[in-house]
């Protein structure tokens, strides 16, 4: 019997068991399998056990009036019938088709067998029909192999083990190598983003994926976790939505006036922002919290004219700093 | 395609079973689809499987398929007939893949992804939401893309007010949706727009007042997996960028399609479709990135930078 064979072989056995299994009459019924010295046995057996359970076979070890041996649940083991909709299931299967063909999702492997086990109800509701596509930006900059560095970067943050790497970012004139833990992923705009808590800084720094190189995970003591990640932490709280969301400074208060079309786009242009007047000339005011505030006077400038930072006086002021500065870079008479 | 991991090929054949079960008579091409593997990878899984049983593991205590014809029935499953729950990998991962486009199908994946939960047991639910906090794919969306997915899904005709930046003014639009799209940080939905009888592409954030109409259309031809046009390319515009930025534009452009200046300015030239879009997007950088040609576009720049602040 080849080692496959063997541990599939395991799971009808213990799903047909009617009391718990001991390991004893495991060897018995398996003749060949479970050989030699009671050790050497036992631990082959170990490691067919950690193979089902990686595989989510809920196999263990129970106490019971009847005895004390292997046990599977039947209930616990087999998927129950999960009720969905034939538009959930397209829907779904649109979203892990997408996720798939972008080519940068950290649990790829993961989601192919999760769909597998969602198309069993066997609609055969063929992707595309949810009419919904996302494409990500892979490999777009940086020249790192995003579609490589993610699984990696997901492994060790699942196993908590400390990761190493090149990177290379535009802030900075040379490639830096950087020891890190991996805390969280996220993927914000089409660009995934890795949180850790950096070595060199002793401090949480968000790394761009598509900017990593030669990522290495810690391959010493592969079961043991090389550090914790605080109950508390949610990767969401470190990565911005926008680019005013960037946790560079203590968060302000800027209020937003925005004009002409954009008035009544304000909820759209501004996620989050809170409406606080309508001015004059169809203007519109309105409070919105920033957290880099060099990040909104730059989305702003990128509607001009039709919209500013009126307040507070600091924040304005930047603004129209940042204004005079790009029709300073463009004096009429042309480029030198 | 890779050679799948001994326990990659095992969580695929705990679920072939299932799969036949369920549909008795599958192709094997169909079959392979189902699995994500190749037909002759399918072959070889029943041939294992065929093997796999119970003790004393006598013919009538082993798994046997059936194929006629290239199609595929269960004789025997051995109570493999249902696939094993979700892992909590496996669970964190379909979330995952839901949350990049949610915002398009709130209503639809919301309670898709209720069932699942429910489905998952009480210790891999916790393993999950622990992965959760740590795994994020959510994207931001305006608040009426929910609703325009779900025309795009019904093909229910779509009203809404859209603020063309080409155009300077807001127009009311009645369009056929086809398909949504993120691309690049927005939301696009791609529509036959019934005024100008031709596909458009509409920037979610742009549009206002979205309603549904009662009107719903028949489906057309498959559509080809176009994108929103990209504004870049190679041509006429030139950008140079300060030294504070220029790092940026080589990692954004290419090292080879940048020219560093001794000063440390980096130039590139561009071919931009929108003239609207070439001026924000100079203007996004504050200062750091010049408009070198065409001179035209250039007057706008510095016009709409200090109009901004009247």
């Amino acid at each position: 019997m080849d080692r496959m064979q063997r541990i599939l072989s395991l799971v009808p056995y213990l799903l047909d068991a009617r009391r718990p299994v001991p390991f004893a009459q495991i060897r018995e019924e398996f003749p060949g399998e479970y050989e030699g010295a009671d050790e050497a046995a036992e631990r082959k057996f170990e490691r067919d056990k950690a193979e089902l359970l990686e595989l989510g076979v809920p196999l263990r070890f129970v106490k019971t009036e009847d005895g004390e041996g292997y046990e599977l649940d039947r209930s616990a083991y087999y998927l129950p019938d999960v009720g969905l909709t034939p538009e959930e299931t397209a829907v779904l299967y649109a979203a892990g088709a997408e996720a798939l063909s972008s080519g940068a999702f950290p649990l790829a492997t993961d989601l192919q067998h999760a769909l597998r086990k969602v198309g069993y109800p066997g609609t055969g509701a063929p992707a595309g029909e949810a009419g919904v596509r996302f494409h990500a930006e892979v490999g777009a900059a940086g020249g790192g192999a995003v579609g490589e560095v993610l699984p990696a970067l997901w492994g060790a943050l699942a196993a908590r083990k400390a990761v190493t790497f090149e990177y290379r970012s535009p802030h900075r004139p040379a490639v830096e190598t950087r020891k890190a833990d991996p805390w969280g992923l996220a993927m914000r705009r089409g660009t995934w983003t890795l949180v850790a808590f950096c070595h060199q800084r002793q401090a949480l720094r968000s790394f761009q994926v598509g900017r990593m190189l030669a990522v290495q995970v810690n391959a010493q003591r592969p079961r043991s976790a090389d550090y914790d990640i605080p109950a508390d932490f949610r990767v969401d709280d470190h990565v911005a939505h926008h680019p005013w969301g960037h946790r560079f400074h203590a968060p302000l208060e800027v209020t937003v006036e925005l004009r002409g079309p954009l008035s009544a786009l304000w909820e759209r242009t501004l996620p989050g922002a809170r409406k606080l007047e309508d001015g004059a000339d169809g203007r519109a005011r309105v409070a919105l919290g920033v957290t880099y505030l060099d990040g909104l006077c730059r989305h702003l400038l990128s509607l001009a004219p039709n919209a500013r930072v009126v307040g507070p006086d600091g924040a304005a002021a930047r603004y129209r700093e940042l204004a005079h500065a790009s029709a300073a870079r463009h004096p009429a008479g042309g480029a030198p | 395609m890779k050679p799948a991991t001994t326990t990659e090929r095992l969580r695929r054949l705990l679920v072939l079973v299932p799969t036949v079960t369920q549909r008795p008579g599958i192709h094997l091409d169909d079959l392979a689809r189902a699995l994500g593997c190749t037909r002759d990878e399918v072959l070889s899984d029943i041939q294992l499987m065929q093997l796999v049983g119970r003790p004393p593991f006598q013919p009538s205590e082993l798994v046997e398929f059936a194929v006629e014809d290239d199609k595929v029935y269960v004789a025997l499953d051995q109570r493999l007939k249902k696939p094993p729950r979700f892992t909590a990998a496996e669970a964190t991962a379909l979330t995952a893949a839901a949350r990049l486009i949610y915002p398009a199908a709130s209503d639809v994946l919301g309670s898709a992804l209720g069932k699942l939960e429910k489905a998952l047991g009480a210790s891999v639910r916790t393993q999950a939401e622990a992965l959760g906090r740590v795994l994020d794919a959510t994207q931001a969306a305006p608040p009426d893309a929910g609703r325009v997915g779900q025309a795009v899904r019904e093909r229910r005709e779509l009203r809404f007010d859209y603020f063309s930046p080409e155009r300077g003014a807001v127009r009311r639009r009645t369009v056929q949706p086809l398909e949504l799209v993120f691309q690049r940080g927005h939301w696009y939905l791609a529509a036959l727009c019934l005024e100008a009888n031709e596909e458009r592409w509409f920037r979610l954030d742009r549009a206002r007042d979205v309603a549904l109409g009662g009107r719903t259309f028949p489906p057309g031809p498959p559509r080809r997996s176009a994108l929103p046009p990209s504004p870049w390319g190679r041509g006429d515009v030139r950008v140079r960028f300060s030294r504070a930025v220029a790092a940026w534009a080589q990692e954004q452009f290419g090292p080879g399609s940048v020219t560093v200046h001794p000063d440390g300015s980096a130039e590139v030239q561009l071919d931009v479709d929108s003239e609207a879009w070439l001026v924000g997007w100079v203007l996004s950088f504050g200062g750091e990135a010049e408009l070198l040609s065409p001179e035209s576009v250039r007057r706008n720049i510095a016009r709409a930078a200090l109009a901004s602040l009247e």
